[in-house]
Order: C-alpha cells, then structure tokens, then sequence
C-alpha cells in the first residue's frame, strides 16, 4: 500500500483520492496577489476558489456560498514550498542516533535504500517546516558505505500516516572529495568505482534471469542495487550527484551522456564556471543560494550569484535547505534574488521546477484550475524576512500552524506573572 | 590604556615575563621602561587614515532607540562628531557628502559569538584550531594565538556589515579558554586585528559538549554533575592563587613572587572582574546552576551564548543583569537545542533583559541584520510592537554590551567609534545589502568600488592565476 502513488498523473484518480479523503471544504481567497506559475502570470488581485482539494477558479469577484473566506488584501499567494533534499521525517535530533534514520552501514544496500517507508509523519519537524510554508518536502538518505546513498521520495505535510506522494523519484549518489574518501582516497577511484556500477547495472539489464537465479559470474553489487542502477539506465528515473569543483561537473555530465542517464547535479559550488556546459547538456541543479563560504577545495568559487549566472545560462535551478529549518529556503530564495536571480525563478525553484524534475508537476506548482490546492497565503512577499504564512492549505483544507515550539511560546510568553509554568497547556 | 585593566599582580606577572625575554638580548634590555610594560599580545590596531564623512538624508538607527528620518551622520578622526536631523556641517575641504536618499544607516554590527580565524575556510584539519579538545579546564589557551588572519570568511563578515566580533575557542571544555573582540580589519598578525581596550572573554561550555567529550575518553566530566564538579575545583584554585597574589602584593611571605600559571591566571582574571564570562548554555536548568556558581565565587556571568532556553527564565536574566546571545531559528541538532522558540529573543528583551543575535556561523555572521528581522518578527506575531530602532540594538549595543566594549561603540553617539554601515535599504529586508561599511572612520569595504574590497592571501590565484577567488 504504502508504494501506491498517493496523487497520480491522472486527474480521474486525483478526484477519487480526494473525494475519499479530505472533506468536502469550500475555501475562497480574496483580493490577494497570486503567483499562478502559469501563462497567466501573476495576477494583482485575484481571487481563488478551492472546493474538494482542488483549485476551482481563479479570477475576480469569485463567490461561493458557504464558503470559509480568507482575506487576501496586501497577502500573496504562492503554491506551498517544496522542501528539497532533507531528512524530515526521517531526522528527530541530529545527535541522537536513535531518532536518525537517513543512512545505514550494510554492505550491499546504497542505490536500493529506501527511507519512504519509515517516514514519521508525527515528527515535529513536520508541524515546524509546514508552518514555515512547506507543504511537500524530497525526502534523501545520506551516503552510507556506498557512492550511492539511496531513492527519494516525496511526501506531503499533512501529517498523515498516508503521506507519501511518489517513491523512487530519483537515486542520490555523491562524487568528489567526499567520494574519493568513500573509496580509497582518489576522485579516479570514486569514478571507476561509478563506472564499474553501472556496467554491471547494464550487465543485470541483459541478464535479468541469469544473474536472479545465480547462473552468472559473480558482480559485485547487490541484486537490489543492481536493479536500481539499471532503471537509471533505463532513463526511468535520474540520478542526483552531489558534485562542487567546476571540472568534476563536466566529468559527471560526460560521465551522464556516455551511459546516457538523466541527471540532476546537487551542490554545484563552482557551476556558474561550466554554467554553458550545464545549460546545453539539460541538467538541472540544486543549489543552497544561502552559501558562499569555501568550505573545501573543491568549493573554491563558492559564490552568492551562482543561482543567478546558473539562471541566466538557462539552467533550470532549485534551492536545496536543511532539515529543521527546511522553511527557510524562502530566505535562501530571497538572498539569490538580491544577488541577480529573477523573482519569478527563484519561486520557480522550490515549487514548480522540482515537480517538473522529480514528479507531481501534473497537479502541483502552479495555481490553475483541476490543480491541487496545495498553497500559501503570505503575510506579504513570501522571500521577505518580516513575512510569515497565515493560511497554509494542503489538499484544500487549511493546515494547523501550531507547533511545538508556539506551545512553548504561549506557555512562557508572561512568565513574569506565574512561574509556575508546569499547569499551563 | 589597555594595561590599567590589569591587576597589579598579574601587571607584575607580565612585565617580569617582558623582562626575562628582554634579558637574553642586550639590544631590548636597554629598550625604555615603557617598551618593557607592554604587556604580551597587546593590540597593535591602528585605525586607518581616512577623511571626515558626512552622510545626509538617510533613515538613521542609532541603537540608542531612535529612528531619525533625513537624518545625518558626521564623522571625523576615527569618531562620531554628530548625528540628528540638524547637524552643524564643518568648513573642511576634505569633507566628503554622500547623498543618502533611501538608504539606511546603522551602527557597525558586532557578532559577539564567532570562530572565524580560528575555524576558517577550507574547514581542514590542518587549520582547525578552535577546540584544546585535551583537558576539561584549559582556561590557559587563548583563541588569539589560533586566529588566521588569512581567513577569507572576515572580508565576507565585513560585506555583511560586521565591524566587530568576539572569536571564541569551542565548547568542548568547561573552560575552553580566552577569546578575543576583534575589529574586522586586514592585520598580518592578530595583534593588528584586536580591538584596543576591549576585555578578554572567557568562554564556559554547559551541557552535552563537555560531558560527551570527556566522558567518551572515560574521565571526568562524563555527566551534568561532573560538569559542575570541575568548574567549581577550577574557582577554589583560582580563588587560593588570586589570594597568593595579593598576599604578595601586600608584601607577605618571602617577597618572591608566585609562579605564574596561565590557567589560574585566566581564571583569577574573572574572579578580579577583568575577564567576562562567555558561556555557551543552552538550557534554562543550566543557565541558573551557572548563575548559582558564579554567586557562590563571587564573579558574574556576562553572557550566556546559544541561549536557546533564556526565555523560560527571562525574568532571572534581567534580575541577574546577564546577556542572552541566541539564534533566530536554529534547532533540533541537539538536544539541548530542542526546545527553540523563534520569539526567545524578544521574550527576553520584553522582559528587560540583555538580548543579542549572535551567528557562530560564517554563514550566520553575514546576515545578522536578517536574523534580527526574524527575530522582530516573531515577537511582533506574539503581539508585541518591536520596531527596527529597537530590534537593532540586538546585534549592535546590547552586543557591544555583552562584550564589554559598550561605551565605546555599537550605537551612534557623540565621541563613540565611527563604527558605522551605510546600507542600501531597510537592512531588516532580506534584499538590502551593506553598501559601504567604515571601521573607526574609515572605509573598510565598499560594495560599488573594488579599491574598498578586501581580499585575504588566499585569494590570490587560487583558481586562476591571473584573478582572485571571487
């Protein structure tokens, strides 16, 4: 059940889900400035009408009787972000081993690990981000003894024990000095190492039966790892690789073309160098527009306007955050903004650029009739560090913003007048 | 200047250590009475020769509370001459006016929990030198002498608006040493970089850190309690050594003077009211045993660092006048960092504490005027009315505060340090960026002409031998 596609392409089956599970909710916003991501572009003062999880209309002077009204007056409204590239849901407190899920040390389990499955919908971190304004997060493993870490997924925020969206959306895998370490010492390891994955991988493609039934050499990878390089090699799904120094990009890309995968890059420090070469061989990138520093030699040319030279060559960009604080990449977004990036795709690149990439753009990541209503309304421009979400909608209905951190807030916010915090709910 | 901050003893202490390097070289022997009391380490920071500046018509933050629209900033010699709507303008030729419209300007911000220099970028091994990670108590190194000056992550401080900052060794230790408050200015030694009369700090480390590190090599602190046994051994020896000192001071005993001892002498530093306690505590339970201790010796805790829990005990902080330094949004990496409420550092204004955002991150550090948006912001959401001329006092006086370099900079008043940002906007904006940023007067960076853009030794070449990193 749980690798059942919660949301299909098909809009039939998106109905049915959605009549089944999320009640009937009539929503009208009104008067606010919506980002609709479409041909319509932004409109000024729109209303939008969401009934039965989807979005019905939009346009203005929109009525609905019984409908649940929110004031959009001086409030934008966005698709809701999606996060990228964290471990929520599968990360409580980074320290405690315990609660940290993202990567194993088994011999044989890297391009086949799979964290979906153990996803915890009622980690806080989920409340936390959603109120935030994250309202679907790719959720990753980290790289464990393997080049490969393992498939994402993506999950929505509800909180629900159903939360998956899409499995299998893509295999992470790392290259650099991280996988030079993973395999010896030396960059040429880590490729030969990649390249003997894949070889074998085309090996199980031309003998499935052989290799299942132990009629074949012995290869050096698992049968489930195996499987997965091979849909890689199918082009059913692209690899993401964690990739920094200018000239390991163009590796990776010549690496990509010669067993012809798809391929999405991940870090990317020095991309704005090979911004050309990225752009013409149609490779996404996910960025951290928050981070300059030279972290490593092989992140030399770190810079604050790689989104933006990235942007401008005509790559398609996405921002990538962190765990706990995976909302912030609304910040993030804003500062690659103030360095070049154009407004309207820095919002791109955490909404409808990774559905287009990863899955789900049928229905999510623009504001359209028969898509899901699964969006924002912001206090005022969401990039801005003074805004803040007042309604976030998943599915049509309108999510609770309360957390744990605001019932720690309530509890303590007059701490002068009685101490005696342990009686207060 | 800096050497009256100095007890007698320890003044004794260091001017007879002056005196036996002197000794071994005839030359310096003879050098001056006064060359002989420089004390080791002393600040060597000059402030950079440059012309008076006034700026007109800008929206002016002067952390002292007020907001002055069309307002003006006129500084001379390293100095605030003026600030106000009316300024009286000097008859010099050498003035220069910059024509502010829809600019802002602050005071200097000042990260009062940084480790640039001492972790730089690359993080490698090879120059991570930020934590004697060797003896619970090591009170006797000092961040200074671990400080690169090379780091490039300072030029990207300085783009950020950040003037000052205090470098602190890490937290693995109950005592992990002094720091030091820098001028965010190009030095080929650190001593060039050090903040003239600014205090040492010395920082303290609550919690999981100290504990986790000692108690995996099996010793002492392996828990909280074994946390609190070791910092309270550590004041009786400083306590029994200060005594020592002073006993020879008053002329007890057999007139030769105790051997010095780098640890205690930190220490006693504290116990004098020289060195200010920065301790890294994340929870309120902590945060009052510290206080407890620090009542117990006799000493005060200047500031709390990572104060992720302040705000459940704001009143105590106010009541114990301590400083909280917190992050906007930081947290869950540990547990201890758990229990994180984005209003923690306007709670703890509210209730009349010491409030400041600090980074602890090279990231962090080039943003803090946005941290403390999010901070406003977040108390503005639990009905309070924190405008920008208040929240900026987060990340310049009350910073200055926790550092002790108060009264002489981190607000723009009349005769404090022309530590100053011109930025090219509401800098409580995510899209506002510093546009030229003045250390003592002197312009220090400007974004719009690359004569005013630093850049360290390691930029040179290092990906293109003709150009510079960035």
């Amino acid at each position: 059940m749980s690798k059942v596609l919660k949301s299909l392409t098909g809009f039939l089956l998106a109905m049915t889900f959605v009549m089944t599970d999320v009640k009937a909710e009539t929503i009208l916003i009104k008067n606010a400035k919506v980002y609709t991501m479409t041909s319509a572009g932004t409109l000024d003062n729109a209303d939008i009408l969401i009934e039965d999880g989807l979005i019905r209309n939009i346009g203005e002077d929109l009525s609905a009787a019984g409908a649940t009204t929110i004031n959009g007056e001086g409030r934008v409204v966005t698709a809701g972000i999606f996060a990228l590239a964290n471990q929520i849901g599968l990360v409580e407190i980074g320290a405690i081993e315990g609660t940290n899920d993202a990567a194993n040390q088994l011999e044989g389990l890297g391009a086949s690990f799979r964290v979906d499955d153990v996803f915890n919908p009622k980690s806080t971190l989920v409340p936390m981000n959603r109120a935030g304004g994250v309202t679907r997060t790719l959720i990753t493993p980290y790289n464990g003894l393997s080049l490969f870490a393992g498939y994402a997924a993506i999950m929505d925020m509800t909180g629900d024990y159903e939360s998956l969206i899409l499995s299998d959306v893509g295999i992470f895998a790392t290259y650099g000095e991280y996988a030079a370490g993973l395999t010896g010492g030396s960059r040429a390891s880590a490729l030969h190492e990649l390249e003997s994955a894949f070889n074998q991988g085309k090996e199980f493609l031309n003998n499935p039966e052989a290799i299942k039934s132990g009629q074949y050499r012995d290869l050096d990878y698992s049968l489930g790892d195996l499987e997965a390089i091979g849909r890689l090699l199918e082009g059913e799904i692209p690899l993401v690789i964690s990739v920094n120094r200018a000239n390991d990009i163009l590796t990776i890309i010549e690496f990509s073309q010669k067993h012809q995968i798809k391929l999405v890059l991940s870090g990317v420090a020095e991309g704005w160098k090979v911004s050309e070469q990225i752009a013409e061989a149609g490779v996404p990138v996910m960025v951290n527009p928050m981070d300059n520093i030279p972290s490593s030699f092989e992140s030399l040319g770190k810079r604050y306007d790689n989104a933006a030279l990235l942007s401008k060559a005509g790559v398609d960009v996405m921002f990538k955050g962190s765990s706990h604080n995976a909302d912030n990449v609304r910040q993030a977004a804003g500062n690659a903004v103030a360095y070049g990036m154009p407004y309207e795709k820095a919002l791109a690149a955490m909404t409808s650029i990774p559905a287009r990439v990863f899955g789900g753009a049928s229905n999510y990541g623009k504001l359209m009739p028969g898509f899901k209503a699964e969006l924002v309304v912001w206090s005022g421009d969401p990039f801005e560090v003074t805004t803040y979400p007042e309604a976030v909608i998943i599915d049509g209905k309108q999510q609770s913003l309360m957390t744990r951190s605001t019932r720690l807030e309530q509890r303590y916010k007059d701490i002068s007048n009685d101490n005696n915090t342990f009686y207060r709910k | 200047m800096m050497i009256e901050r100095f007890s007698k003893p320890m003044l004794a202490a260091l001017i007879g250590a002056a005196f036996l390097v002197a000794c071994s070289d005839d030359d310096t022997a003879s050098k001056s009475q006064e060359d002989n009391q420089k004390e080791a380490f002393e600040s060597e920071y000059k402030a950079h020769e440059y012309h008076p500046v006034l700026i007109k018509n800008a929206t002016v933050l002067t952390a002292t509370g007020d907001k002055i629209e069309q307002g003006k900033v006129l500084f001379s010699d390293g100095k605030i001459v003026a600030v106000g709507e009316e300024v009286e303008i000097p008859d010099d030729d050498n003035l220069e006016v910059i024509d502010a419209v829809g600019k802002w300007v602050t005071p200097g911000l000042i990260d009062v929990h940084s480790h640039l220099g001492v972790y730089p970028a690359p993080s490698v091994a090879s120059s991570a030198d930020g934590n004697e990670m060797t003896s619970p108590v090591t009170a006797d190194v000092w961040a200074e002498h671990s400080v690169w000056p090379q780091d490039p992550q300072f030029q990207l401080a300085l783009a950020g608006g950040v003037t000052s900052l205090q470098i602190l060794p890490g937290s693995a230790n109950l005592v992990g040493g002094r720091g030091v408050t820098l001028k965010n200015v190009p030095g080929r030694s650190v001593m060039e970089m050090k903040f003239p009369g600014a205090p040492y700090g010395l920082k303290m480390a609550c919690g999981e850190n100290p504990k986790r590190v000692y108690g995996e090599k099996g010793m002492a602190p392996m828990t909280r309690m074994g946390n609190v046994a070791g910092y309270r051994k550590s004041w009786i020896d400083a306590k029994e050594y200060m005594n020592k000192w002073d006993d020879y001071e008053a002329g007890k005993g057999n007139g030769q003077p105790p051997k010095r001892d780098l640890r205690l002498e930190s220490l006693a530093g504290v116990l004098r009211g020289e060195i200010l306690i920065q301790n890294h505590c994340y929870r309120a339970d902590e945060m009052l045993v510290m206080m407890e201790i620090a009542n117990e010796f006799g000493f005060k805790v200047t500031t709390f660092h990572h104060a992720v829990e302040s705000y459940k005990i704001a009143d105590k902080l106010a009541e114990n006048d301590v400083c909280s330094a917190m992050w906007s949004d930081w947290w869950g990496f540990k547990q201890e960092a758990y229990d994180m409420v984005e209003s923690n550092v306007a709670l703890v204004d509210k209730a009349g504490a010491c409030a400041v955002v600090h980074s602890d991150s090279a990231t962090v550090i080039q943003h803090l005027n946005k941290e403390a948006a999010k901070a406003m912001t977040s108390g503005n959401r639990l009905g309070m009315d924190i405008a920008p001329a208040h929240a900026i006092k987060w990340i310049t006086l009350n910073a200055a505060k926790a550092i002790g370099v108060d009264d002489m900079t981190g607000s723009l008043e009349e005769g404090k340090m022309a530590d100053i940002v011109l930025w090219d906007g509401n800098p409580f904006s995510v899209y506002t960026k510093a546009e030229k940023v003045y250390v003592d007067g002197a312009l220090m960076f400007d974004r719009n002409n690359d004569k005013f853009q630093p850049a360290s030794d390691f930029e040179l070449g290092i990906i293109e031998p003709e150009e510079n990193r960035l």
